[in-house]
Order: C-alpha cells, then structure tokens, then sequence
C-alpha cells in the first residue's frame, strides 16, 4: 500500500527527515508516536503534497506509484487522507460547497459524474450523523467557528466521506474530549476493512485502546527509531521517550 | 506632449485628444439640447475644460489613472443607434423583473423603455425634453455637490450631456420595482457618449435604481456617463452600477449623492468591463443620522486598468458609512483604489470605516491603495484599512489535500474573496448574476 523509502527532506536549509522508512500494508493501523518536533507533521505535510519542503532523497510509493510527483489534489483523489493537525478556516466558503466539490473531485478522477443533490444531502446527513456534527454546524463556512474539537470531527466526517485508501490522522485525538474521543475512534474504526490502511499519529496511548494499532513507531529527530506491537505504546507512556532519544536524558 | 522652460515652469502643450475636444464643442454646442440658461452651464463647464485639460498624474486625484497619457484618442460623438441591435442584447440582470430605461448611443429610447403604468407618484422623463424646456427643478438639480464641483470627468459631461433619464419618486412612495438605466453604446465604429441621468427620491420614499453599461460591439467606444442622486430624508435607496462593456472600451462613471438625514443609501460597482474604467463616487451627508454604504468588486484581466475614486463627506451629525471595495487582479492589469472621507469639526459622533483589498492573482499584477481620512471633529469613529495579497497558500493546500482541482479551489477562494462585498447587494439578481460573471471570468482564465 505505502511504501517510505529513505526520506529526507528539509525546509530551508534545515533538514527534518533523515532517512525515513515506513511500510504500511493494506488493511494495517500503524501508530507514530514521538517527541515535539521530530518531525511527525512534516512527515504528514510531505505524503499530502505540501511544497513548502524539499524532499532531497528517498521515494514515496503509493500503490507501486512514486507519489512525490503528483499533485496534492492527485495524491487525494488517488486515495490518500490527511487529517490535519491544525484543521484550517476558510471564510467565505460554505462548508457544503466545499464537501460537495471535494466528492465531485473525486467521483471525476473515478471518471463518474456529479452527485445529485439528493444523494449529497443523503450522504452528508447520514456521515454527520455518526461524527456528532449538526447541520447548524455545515450551514458555516469550513471549520469558521468551530471549536478545537469540532474541526477534529469534521476531519474524520471528511474522511469517512472520501473514503480513502489510506488515511493519516496527525493528532486527531488532541483536543477531544472523552465522548469525542469514542465518536472519532468509532468514526475511524466503522472504516477499518482489509483494504484501507491508517497511519495514526498520537501522543497518548488512550487513543490506542480505542484505534488498535498493528504497529508502533517511535520517530525522533527526523528517522523511525524503533517499532514494535502496541504493547510498545505502553511502554512509551511509562518510560518516556529516554531510551529511544539519544539527546534526551 | 510637454516641454519645460528654463525657468521652471512648465507649458504643457495640447494633445490630440484635447485638440479633439476643443474643436468638438464650439462645432456641435448649438446642436446639444437645451435652452439658453442650459448653454451658459455648458460654456462655463467646457471653460473650466479647457483651463485645465485632460487630468494626468501631476494632478493629485488622477495621480494613477493619466487620462491625458491614456487617452490617445477622442472617438467621434455617436450617431443613431440601430434599435434592433440594442433591443437584441440580453438582459444584464435576468430575472430583477426591473423597470428597464434604455439610454443607447446618448439618447433614451422611449420605443425600448418600459415606461408604461408608472406607479403612482414616479415620473421617467428624458433630459433632453427637460433641458429644452428649461425645467428649473432639473438646471437646479445639475448643479454638482463640492466634493464633485471641480472634476474634470463631470464638467467634460455637463458641456457634451446630450441627454439621460430624469427620474423623480415623491414622498412616501415605496418602489416595490427596480428602475433601471441600461447605457448602450451602438455601432461598429468608436463612438463618444456622454449621458446624464437625474435621480430625486422624496422624503420616506424607497428605491433601487440598477444601471448597467454595455456596447453591442467590441469597438473602442467612451462612454462619460454621471448620475446625480438626491436621497430625501428618512428615504432608503440602493443603487448598483454594473460596468459590463468589451475591454475595447473606455468608461467614465460619476455619481453624485447628497443623503438626508435619516436616510439608508448604499451603492455597490461592480467593475467587470471596459479596458480603461474609473467609476468615480462623490458622496454628502447632510442630515443627521443617516447611514450610506459604498461597496464594490473589481475583476482585471489582461492590461486593463480600472479606477475606483471615492469622496465621502459626513457634513452632518451622527452618520454612519462603511466603505468597502475588493480587486481581483490577474494578468498585467492594474488596480487602483482612492478613497477619502472628510469629517469636518460639526460632524460629531460619524461612524466611518474604510476598507480596501486586492487580490493578486499573476506576478505582472498591481493594486494601488490610496484611503485617506480627514477628519477635524473630535467625538468620532473613523478608521481605514488596505490589504494587498496573493491567495493563501495554506487555504489552497488545504482544499487540494481535499481532491479539490487549483482552478476549482481558487474558483471557490476569489468567489468567497469578492462575496464579502458581492453578499451585502440587496437584490438577489443582480448577486446571482455577479456570481455568474465571476464564474465564467474565472473559467476563462489561464493558468
Ligand atoms: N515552516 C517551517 N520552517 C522552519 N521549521 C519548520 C517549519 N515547519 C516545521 N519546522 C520544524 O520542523 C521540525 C518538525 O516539525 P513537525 O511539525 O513535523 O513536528 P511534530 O513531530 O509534528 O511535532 P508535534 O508533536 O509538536 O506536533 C520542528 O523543529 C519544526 O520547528
Ligand atoms: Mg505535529
């Protein structure tokens, strides 16, 4: 499914992934787990498309397909999710509209027309439903004014939406609070099928009892240092990072 | 062309469209409707011309847009429109079920206007019949407010004014109805217009007057058109002007407003045509507690050039007025927003706030911003703003992580851009087909 090979990329002169490998199979969960600014949200910005970095090594397979080429609206409609860590604002842009674009979006790329107005109002209403997301909530324009908490689920209702073959959630968990945390994780796992991958970015193990992983991965400074089953997350949160992170005591 | 003496002072020699205008006006005065006391306004106007020239951008208000540099040419004054031309043009506004008045070529054609069963205290008259008939409400109405008495644009018009719709509501009278003046220029050469148009509504009376501008032909057409408003006390009233010609065209609008107390008046221009535009506002409070809104959109593509001038003056107590114009700027074209809004020391507790943004769209683009607040009362709220900028890098990426193609992501970021002004026009029509302009502007981009 995802193949990462060797990345390194940097902003400006900084490099910030340092040779990461990563292989994720169809149908699998993996978790990363790692300390502030090792580089999880890069990793997540890089695999979407965001140009902002320069990847100077390595490749991306999707698939079998270098993805480092495409587009972010190719690599979307090819079937790979972000969830944001920081879901963004967009004034002026009707949540509606939006979602509704991003379904024509990909039915195109599937070579199928426009959804009717029927279907969309059905689809929309019955995928909100499962996130807790009011129609109040989608009269507004994208994610303006919603709370932390919000945006998160309105990620996830995204996601459920597309329904990618591969979805990454950086940080979907912070924020939640302990319903939320049921309603994302329930999102997430009503998705689970032998054909979709998630790769979950978290900083707490409670997301993990919920979102069972397959794989754990510790990334620190740039590289995957170590990995292992969940019981690793465990671990994690007694211990702390101390003996993964050469420079932190 | 200029040449600078040794002394300094610099003599500035006619151009040839100067040259034009001086030779046009003593040959086709006698031939321009109106009686005696209408010729003596011409005659002042056309001197205070000639005094000064075509402005450039020594002179500070035309500092941005030269006319005397950009104007090579004066096209010949217009000649008959072909009433099947005009008639066969497609509405501007489907569906604002407006009162439409069709002033084609300087002149309103009765034939093509909708002048029958005229609410009850509406009169449409023709300029030309009320200049010839020396109407002393009309030569009073002519008289410019002092933000508009030295213009150049509007004294050019008052001494070739051939003609334009005088409309006049009484007291009271709630226009259900739009009114509106659709200026067209006709014919496949470039022609000269200059159309005056006279808008009097009475005290508690309400309106909206649309005017749309529009050539049936891709000709370097110039058209000079001034509306003057009067907005009785207590009265409400929208205005909405559309500038919709090919960008062959050259277009110089004006409006005047003198707003009573009490009153709700709020314009909106939507600069989507002409290669060389400057849509001019001159706006006077003069009662208390009225409040006015000055709102538009400006699209640019390719080398056009559009001017958006704006004069605000709060002469009375406790008026509010918000000031609000976007540009979309792509290609080559350039942008250019004045706007002031004097305060002077009797005009306590004004409420004014001035806002101003353009969106770049290409390298080559330019927007300039000139928003300026004179303000010499002391208990007031006044404050101006100006953005200039490209799209938000992290909007698009956004929107792209979501499938969602750059042209339809950015489609639907300049919609959202330009809405914030498009959204407050009261008639759903006239957003409607904004909206269906921005887009097919949109699909014709490239890149
Ligand atoms: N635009 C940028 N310019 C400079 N440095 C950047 C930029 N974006 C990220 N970085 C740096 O790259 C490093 C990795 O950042 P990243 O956001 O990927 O960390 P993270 O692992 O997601 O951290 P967190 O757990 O806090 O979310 C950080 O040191 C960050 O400061
Ligand atoms: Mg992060």
């Amino acid at each position: 499914m995802l193949q990462i090979k060797n990345l390194h990329a940097r902003i400006g002169d900084r490099e910030i992934l340092k040779g990461l490998d990563l292989t994720v199979n169809a149908g699998e969960i993996h978790a990363i787990m790692g300390p502030n600014g090792a580089g999880k949200s890069t990793l997540s910005y890089i695999l979407a498309g965001k140009d902002d970095y320069e990847v100077t090594e390595g490749e991306v397979l999707l698939n079998g397909v270098n993805i480092l080429e495409m587009e972010p609206n190719e690599r979307a409609t090819a079937g790979l999710f972000l969830a944001f860590q920081y879901p963004i604002e967009i004034p002026g842009v009707a949540s509606m509209t939006f979602l509704r674009a991003a379904l024509n979006a990909h039915r195109k790329a599937r070579g199928e027309g426009e959804i009717s107005t029927p279907d969309f109002m059905r689809v929309i209403k019955e995928t909100s439903a499962k996130l807790n997301i009011s129609t109040e909530m989608l009269k507004r324009p994208v994610n303006v004014g919603f709370s932390g908490g919000e945006k998160k689920r309105n990620e996830v209702m995204q996601m459920a939406l597309l329904q990618p073959s591969i979805a990454i959630l950086d940080e979907t968990d912070s924020g939640l609070d302990i319903d939320a945390l049921k309603v994302v994780s329930d999102g997430v796992n009503a998705l689970r099928s032998p054909e979709r991958s998630f790769v979950v970015i978290t900083h707490y193990q409670r997301l993990l009892n919920y979102i069972v992983p397959d794989f754990v991965h510790v990334l620190s400074d740039g590289r995957i240092v170590a990995s292992g089953g969940k019981e690793l997350a465990l671990e994690l949160e007694k211990n702390g990072y101390a003996g993964f992170v050469q420079d932190a005591a | 062309m200029e040449t600078s003496d040794p002394m300094g002072t610099t003599t500035v020699l006619r151009t040839p469209a100067e040259e034009t205008l001086l030779k046009r006006y003593p040959a086709e005065k006698a031939s321009l409707p109106g009686a005696p006391a209408v010729a003596s306004l011409r005659d002042g106007a056309f001197a205070a011309f000639e005094k000064v020239g075509l402005p450039h951008r020594r002179v500070e208000a035309w500092k941005y847009t030269d006319l005397r540099a950009n104007l090579r040419t004066i096209a010949a004054p217009a000649g008959a429109p072909d009433h099947g031309r005009v008639q066969a043009l497609p509405p501007a506004v489907p569906g604002d079920g407006a009162r439409r008045i069709v002033v084609a070529n300087g002149r309103v054609l009765a034939d093509l206007s909708d002048l029958a069963g005229l609410e009850p205290g509406v009169s449409v008259r023709s300029l030309a019949d009320a200049l010839t008939h020396a109407d002393a409400a009309v030569l009073a109405a002519l008289e410019p407010i002092a933000e508009a008495a030295d213009n150049v644009a509007l004294a050019v018009n008052t001494a070739f004014m051939s003609d334009g719709v005088v409309v006049t509501i009484a007291d009271g009278v709630r226009l259900e109805r739009p009114i509106e003046i659709a200026h067209v220029t006709d014919g496949e050469t470039a022609a000269a217009t200059a159309v005056r148009n006279l808008v009097m509504v009475g005290a508690g009376a309400t309106a909206t007057v649309i005017e749309t501008v529009e050539s049936t032909s891709a000709a370097a057409h110039q058209s000079n058109i001034v509306t003057m408003m009067v907005v009785g006390d207590g009265a409400a009233v929208d205005h909405i002007r559309l500038q919709l010609e090919p960008f062959e065209a050259v277009s110089l609008t004006t409006l005047t407003v003198s707003i009573g107390a009490n009153a709700r008046f709020e314009t909106f221009n939507a600069a989507l045509g002409a290669g060389l535009a400057r849509a001019q506002v001159f706006a006077r409070f003069t009662g208390a507690a009225a409040t006015g809104a000055f709102r538009g959109a400006t699209l640019l593509s390719g080398r056009r050039h559009a001017d958006t001038t704006l004069v605000v003056t709060h002469d009375a107590e406790g008026c509010e007025s918000r000031e609000l114009y976007k540009a979309v700027v792509d290609d080559e074209a350039k942008s250019v927003f004045q706007g002031r809004i004097n305060v002077p020391a009797h005009a306590q507790k004004t409420d004014a706030r001035m806002m101003t943004a353009s969106l770049l769209l290409s390298d080559g683009a330019e927007a300039y911003a000139k928003p300026e607040l004179e303000i010499f009362a002391d208990d007031v709220q006044c404050g101006h703003g100006a953005t200039c900028g490209a799209l938000d890098d992290d909007l698009l990426f956004y929107m792209l992580a979501r499938g969602i193609s750059k042209t339809e992501a950015e489609k639907l970021l300049i919609i959202a851009y330009l809405g914030e002004a498009i959204d407050e026009v009261h008639n759903e029509a006239v957003r409607e087909m904004l909206i269906h302009r921005i887009e097919a502007w949109l699909g014709k981009r490239v890149g």
